[in-house]
């Protein structure tokens, strides 16, 4: 396998490290947001590499991924070809992919692919990732911490999806209220309402 | 044995890798791949794939089954005395064409009228009967089960020939199969005791041989394993037809698009069959033992005819029907091009639409990969490589052992075993080939997870009261790429209750689907008020489908008791 090109590795937080507290954080912290996923807490303005630091003591490493930008997510810098991004995400998917879990990680690996295709998707369009630098160089970010939900979910059961989606919802729910603003909806899910409306 | 032990992976990749390979993994699953007309078996053997051959040394067998007195036999033991013996009512074939659908359906209408066994239709939205010749009576079966037997056969030739038991498989299937259909043959499975690892599009089969092939290339040239290669895989058997758009770079092959339908071989034999008798349904009608066997002659000396025109310009029929009918015509390749025009067009319609939908541009496509038995045909051969603009088809295939080939890789890499030569370092990270929506804005299908979408895969979708003071909401799901709902394919419906009183459009209905790695769907809806932070009821979750054989009928009822009483509207559409 060809897993080694320099870029991927520079990023501490690539490939997003497992989780290795194993008795504390359960799997499906990872689980969080069925609803357009992962994507929109991306805009959290706190830089990865910190919360990586944080992530050493008390923070799960779903969070953290939650709080990855889409570059980070991919493990490249900004300024990467698309040609790069596609390299990246290959590599992801090769170490991400549910079908490449390790038994009992289906779930998990489900998730994080889920993620990793959400950044790819936008980055890898020319003119999603241009709206996406734009958003993100405006500082664009989410009105309530995703931190809150985190914790509640400590003591969630790994296959109480139901729990966790009803705090999504309530989550979305915040969102939705927003909506005119349009800053506060997941970016991709914003995106692809708008490609919807163009299109009908 | 631990959770700890699967929990502390490093984030390392090889040391991923190596806890894979030594954590204690379910058998090497077989790859199955059952066609309308043929089947192969094959298994990853340390090293390779190596296809599985019957005790008559065949690595193709056919796909039927006949019932008798005693217990039935199937095409992977019985040996035919002839072919005419297939098609003496007594032997159930074409099952794949069959499985899962009702009798409104024109695939099973056609088949119907052409078939020797009997298919007998109502044509109300129901399972056909199905039913072989048994001693001069019409014995019942169902798709399912010829399946199973057939299965059963093919399980205890793996048997045999591995020297262990055999229970997990991969078996490929048309990207034209509903999810009800794939319900079905795991029912099938299921009954001959085996378990289905994955049920994979025969494209993604074929993809990951391809991204097996470039892996190996790449590695002996050495050249760089990043370039991607763009490749066209067109797959066309007796009963199916899929198109698949993938791209492929160290041995990762991505889908792009992926589309099916129903046409085949099977239906150039029953048009060249209706070209040659015109009145052929009439006079098979009342299906006589003297009926079934003209219809087998028939049968015999037009598929023999469409084979020969593969590699000659005409060709000359001579069939004794009985009764004084005789047909005797000379049939040329302009001919049979033309009584085919609608299937070769389809064909056609069906790659661009695959080409828009990935977006993918013709000049960008580097390999034209055909897969199937028909793509023998010149004039399907043609019509993919003008489409694509190639002169060359993609050398490295075998056609008729491909998506087998690729079902036993993923039999490996499911199993989890890893291969020092890196023969195994392959993915196909799959896209799914209908949309998935509900019945919204009074009759339309509005799609949640579009068709092409990346699995897994999680969308999510807003809805609202179409009512004042609607207390409940009917969530229809279907599967399909029409805009008329009903033209879709129902997978089942729940009901959202407990939405409080309120004027229509407030209340907000979330409905969210997501299709896991093992393509399973799952749909949740929850009612959300302004203002609110929760649901104001617990969100309901159902694992789709749910709807059996008479999904059709039941749409009607649901219809014509409800009406539009508890209709949704897309938030987006009411804000317009």
């Amino acid at each position: 396998m060809c897993c080694s090109h320099g870029f991927i590795s520079k990023i501490p937080t690539t490939p997003p490290p497992l989780v290795s507290r194993r008795t504390h954080f359960a799997i499906p912290s990872t689980i969080r947001l069925p609803i357009a996923t992962g994507s929109a807490r991306s805009f959290r303005t706190k830089s990865a590499a910190t919360a990586v630091k944080d992530g050493g003591s008390s923070v799960s490493e779903s969070t953290v991924m939650e709080d990855l930008s889409f570059y980070e997510l991919l493990g490249i810098p900004e300024t990467v070809t698309s040609v790069e991004i596609k390299q990246a995400y290959k590599q992801l998917a090769r170490k991400y992919h549910p079908d490449v879990s390790p038994p009992g990680r289906a779930e998990e690996y489900t998730q994080r692919f889920i993620r990793v295709q959400e950044a790819y998707e936008t980055l890898s369009d020319p003119s999603r990732r241009a709206m996406y630098d734009r958003d993100m160089a405006m500082g664009i970010h989410f009105a309530f911490s995703s931190r809150n939900h985190s914790r509640n979910d400590e003591n969630m059961v790994k296959s109480e999806w139901r729990g966790q989606w009803q705090s999504q919802l309530s989550g979305l729910r915040r969102r939705s209220m927003h909506k005119e603003s349009g800053k506060n909806s997941s970016w991709a899910a914003r995106m692809r309402k708008q490609r919807e409306e163009c299109s009908s | 044995m631990s959770q700890e032990q699967v929990y502390t992976v490093a984030s390392d990749s090889d040391t991923a890798e190596d806890e894979r390979s030594s954590a204690p993994f379910p058998e090497i699953a077989i790859g199955v791949d059952i066609g309308t007309s043929q089947c192969s078996l094959a298994v990853w053997n340390g090293s390779q794939v190596e296809l599985i051959r019957n005790t008559r040394n065949q690595k193709l067998m056919k796909s039927y089954v006949t019932f008798r007195d005693e217990s039935p036999v199937g095409g992977v033991t019985n040996q035919l005395s002839h072919e005419y013996e297939m098609l003496s009512g007594a032997s159930v074939f074409n099952m794949k064409r069959l499985i899962g659908r009702i009798d409104t359906d024109p695939v099973v209408s056609q088949a119907s009228k052409t078939l020797p066994f009997l298919i007998q239709t109502l044509g109300i939205g129901v399972k056909p009967f199905i039913a072989a010749l048994v001693n001069n009576m019409w014995r019942s079966t169902t798709p399912e089960e010829v399946f199973a037997i057939y299965l059963v056969e093919l399980k205890s030739l793996a048997q045999l020939r591995l020297k262990r038991p055999v229970r997990n498989i991969v078996l490929t299937v048309p990207a034209a199969f509903s999810r009800f259909q794939l319900t079905r043959i795991t029912r099938a499975c299921a009954m001959a005791g085996l378990h289905v690892l994955r049920l994979m599009p025969e494209p993604a089969a074929v993809a990951l041989l391809y991204a097996q092939q470039q892996q190996q290339q790449n590695q002996q040239s050495l050249s760089d394993s990043g370039s991607e290669k763009i490749a066209l895989i067109f797959n066309m058997g007796a009963g199916y037809t899929d198109v698949a758009i993938i791209a492929t770079a160290g041995g990762v092959s991505q889908m792009k698009g992926l589309a099916g339908t129903t046409i085949g071989g099977e239906d150039l034999l029953q048009n060249t069959m209706h070209y040659l008798l015109p009145d052929m349904d009439n006079f098979f009608a009342s299906r006589g033992v003297h009926e079934i066997k003209s219809m087998g002659v028939l049968r015999v000396a037009t598929q023999d005819a469409i084979h020969k025109l593969s590699s000659q310009s005409k060709v000359q029929i001579d069939v004794d029907l009985g009764n004084g009918i005789n047909i005797s015509k000379i049939i040329d390749l302009e001919e049979f091009e033309e009584v085919n025009k609608d299937v070769f067009q389809k064909c056609g319609s069906l790659i661009t639409r695959c080409l828009n939908d990935s977006k993918v541009k013709i000049e960008h496509i580097d390999d034209v990969i055909l897969v199937g038995g028909c793509t023998n045909i010149p004039k399907v051969k043609n019509t993919v490589m003008s489409i694509c603009k190639k002169t060359e088809i993609y050398s490295g295939i075998n056609p008729l052992e491909a998506a087998v080939r690729g079902a036993a890789l993923e039999g490996a890499l499911a199993g989890g075993v890893t291969d020092p030569m890196g023969n195994l370092d392959l993915l196909t990270i799959q896209v799914n080939s209908h949309s998935i929506g509900i019945r919204a804005d009074k009759d339309s299908f509005v799609p949640i997870i579009p068709r092409n979408t990346t699995m897994p895969a999680r969308r999510e979708v807003v809805f609202t009261t179409a009512h004042d003071h609607q207390r409940e909401a009917l969530i229809v799901v279907y599967e399909g790429d029409e805009e008329a709902v009903e033209k879709n394919h129902m997978l089942g419906y729940f009901k959202v209750v407990g939405i409080p009183l309120a004027s229509r459009g407030v209340p907000e209905i979330n409905v969210c689907m997501d299709i896991d790695a093992s393509n399973m769907l799952r749909v949740m809806a929850a009612v959300v008020m302004p203002g609110g932070e929760n649901p104001v009821v617990p969100p309901v979750e159902v694992r789709m489908p749910t709807a059996d054989d008479g999904h059709g009928l039941c749409a009607d009822v649901l219809n014509r008791s409800f009406g539009a009483t508890m209709d949704l509207v897309t938030l987006r559409n009411k804000a317009a």
